[in-house]
């Protein structure tokens, strides 16, 4: 593919976005198209990428707009965090909306975190300077010998990503820069900066819980991610990132006794929260830590509330650790629920033995083989 | 090397973190807590200490000075009139109270014996949010508390232990005197760190570490993986000696062109693509227009 040789010079923030080409496919005036996502091949839903390839492989392309994804924490929450980051992380590059709600970590904090996305032709808010050109002509000339005029092109993505640049992939040895970081718009719930009142006796739902959707409402109403609200603006996805939500930091006792006493507030405020979103163009990756809940009956019901459901069970401290069977591997992941979205039946992955593995540059998951 | 039981102690307590012993029925671990107790006293620290189970003098025989025990073992529930330190003042404004009271700069260690107790009246969600609160206000350098693992349910003291930074579990080791600590730390990256030590305390106070049965945990995010020399078993020779390489070098390609023809190609202004066209004599390049004689 030879670039013309009065392209080459241009700075590459003058091309479109996310596009290599600048042909658009000629689409239905009913779909709304906002950066970052794309239809389903499936059922025509709209998809969100999780920031996690692999992840959205498995859930049958991405997460669809309007649906709940648990995470169920592994032992120390560190696989669980990360796909926490991952999401927020790919929220940003695709400049969609972040509402981050958390009761232990400042969310200051875990945004500080996010991984450092690996950029090579995706477009970034700030005029990409021309380090090649700028500095002497002696180093760019003697990057490529043969293929000289093609030294200026961006090198392109060899991996699986699509054309359209659907999900990227972050490198987690660096925390993603301060200015890109920025210039996304995040809100911030901080459980300890909202001092609850001794709560109502016949609530099922505890005051924390209530606060956090009562401030997810606002957020929705007031920046116009209803789905009713008028079309006039242009359209944007909120990102909704609840990190160990269940734990007892929040007020509950779920993860605490064996019979808690408000055993059901976590399932109805997962029951309010999947009502909101399916009203609005927002998406929810929500991680519960799971091993501390000895009730499976509870457990189960609030797996079944939510659309998608994931279990991740890593290796470390367990005796799993030092099997030579799983010396590649960081942990086993558990597909636990999927979605049910305008259909009757929905499809079940191929696999169900799935090991996850946390490398630098990509969280793969792949089919464990047990070499029976 | 230095061991990890040692340098747990040290760092835990150097940097704000909060520290859980765990022990059971069957290994006590009030002894490793004197013994945090009194490494911190030698670094010249405050000490805190809400004393539920044990009595001053059984804790620590003559009085010191930075030491500030507080009695809640005579009346931790408040029926006499005058308490000294009941559990219901394990909240965050009591407890705040209590640290100001000392007039040292710097930030005093807590050590709480144990939370065993006030778990027993105090609600978990309420001592998790407490704890949390201590170790984010900055009145307390770092927290170390003892907890009866066996006393609770299971998922008390596992919510309990998930606050914590630092977690260590005693067991009873294979001789008389031993115990068998193990260790879990978490960084706030995420990165899970494991050991186990077998360790006996001396009369002293300090630690004794008896043999080191290290089993590090992985680290979260592997280096670059190896690859593997694609040309290392082969029957010929693709390798390049120095002197073959220099002369690939020093060839001339057919299509080189010089540094100064390139840097214009590459770097020319826009518009600069022009088509220069000159047209042949086999060419039919008529100056008027060549539509003229069609009648339309």
């Amino acid at each position: 593919m030879a670039a013309p040789v009065s392209t080459v010079g241009k700075p590459s923030a003058e091309r479109l976005p996310l596009n290599t080409t600048s042909f658009q496919k000629k689409t239905r005036t009913k779909l709304i198209s906002i950066p970052g996502t794309r239809p389903s091949v499936q059922n025509g839903q709209l998809l969100v990428s999780t920031g996690v390839t692999s992840l959205d492989y498995l859930l049958g392309g991405g997460l669809a707009v309007g649906t709940v994804l648990l995470v169920e924490e592994d032992r120390y929450d560190s696989y669980s965090r990360m796909i926490l980051k991952y999401f927020l992380a790919e929220g940003v590059v695709c400049r969609h909306e972040l509402f981050v709600a958390s009761a232990q970590d400042n969310p200051d904090d875990i945004l500080q975190e996010l991984p450092a996305p690996i950029l090579d032709d995706v477009a970034i808010h700030k005029p990409v300077e021309q380090p090649r050109l700028s500095c002497e002509p002696q180093d760019s000339l003697d990057a490529m010998k043969i293929a000289w005029r093609y030294q200026n092109l961006p090198k392109v993505q060899s991996a699986l990503a699509s054309s359209s640049r659907f999900g990227h992939y972050y490198d987690v040895s660096k925390t993603m820069e301060p200015e890109i970081r920025q210039a996304a718009k995040c809100h911030r719930f901080y459980l300890t900066e909202h001092p609850t009142q001794s709560p109502p006796t016949h609530s099922t739902m505890l005051e924390s819980y209530s606060a956090l959707l009562k401030s997810l409402q606002e957020v929705i109403n007031s920046e116009g991610f209803d789905v009713a609200a008028p079309m006039s603006k242009s359209r944007n996805i909120l990102r909704i990132g609840l990190p160990s939500l269940g734990s007892a930091l929040w007020g509950d006792d779920l993860s605490c006794h064996d019979n808690p006493r408000n055993g059901h507030a976590l399932a109805t405020f997962f029951y309010g929260l999947r009502a909101m979103l399916r009203s609005s163009l927002a998406v929810a990756v929500v991680t519960v830590p799971s091993h501390l809940i000895q009730d499976r009956a509870l457990m189960g019901n609030i797996t079944r509330l939510c659309d998608n459901a994931i279990a991740l069970e890593s290796f470390k401290g367990s005796e799993r650790e030092t099997n030579p069977l799983y010396k590649d591997y960081h942990g086993l992941l558990h597909v636990r629920q999927v979605p049910h979205l305008n259909c009757l039946a929905s499809k079940l992955p191929d696999h169900k033995d799935l090991a996850f593995k946390l490398k630098r540059k990509q969280f793969t998951i792949e089919r464990f083989e047990d070499g029976l | 090397m230095t061991n990890v039981l040692r340098t747990s102690k040290e760092q835990c307590l150097l940097t704000n973190v909060a520290l859980n012993v765990r022990d059971s029925a069957s290994c006590s671990g009030r002894h490793l807590l004197k013994s945090f107790i009194n490494a911190a006293l030698n670094r010249e620290e405050d000490v805190h200490v809400l004393g539920f189970e044990v009595s001053e003098e059984e804790l620590k025989g003559s009085p010191v000075q930075r030491l500030h025990f507080h009695n809640a073992y005579s009346d931790p529930l408040g029926w006499t009139d005058k308490p000294t330190f009941t559990v219901h003042q394990f909240c965050m404004e009591e407890l705040a109270r209590l640290l100001k009271q000392t007039s040292h700069p710097k930030p005093a260690t807590l050590v709480i014996d144990s939370l065993s107790w006030i778990l027993r009246h105090v609600s978990p969600p309420a001592v998790c949010a407490t704890l949390h609160q201590l170790r984010k206000g900055g009145a307390v350098r770092a927290i170390v508390a003892l907890l009866h693992g066996d006393m609770h349910q299971r998922g008390t003291v596992g919510s309990v232990c998930h606050l914590a930074s630092s977690v260590i579990t005693v067991a009873p080791g294979m001789k008389g005197g031993d115990a068998v600590a193990k260790i879990t730390k978490r960084s706030k990256s995420g990165k899970v760190v494991q050991d186990e030590d077998i360790f006996t305390i001396n009369n002293d106070l300090t630690v004794v570490i008896q043999s080191k049965h290290s089993q590090v945990g992985h680290k979260q995010a592997d280096p670059e993986e190896q690859e593997m020399d694609p040309t290392a078993h082969l029957t010929f020779n693709l390798r390049l000696s120095n002197k073959e390489r220099e002369a690939k070098e020093k060839l001339a390609l057919p299509f080189v062109f010089s540094k100064e023809k390139k840097t214009a190609l590459l770097h020319s202004s826009p518009g600069s693509g022009r088509i220069l066209y000159e047209p042949d004599a086999n060419d039919d390049y008529d100056q008027e227009d060549p539509d003229d004689d069609l009648d339309v």
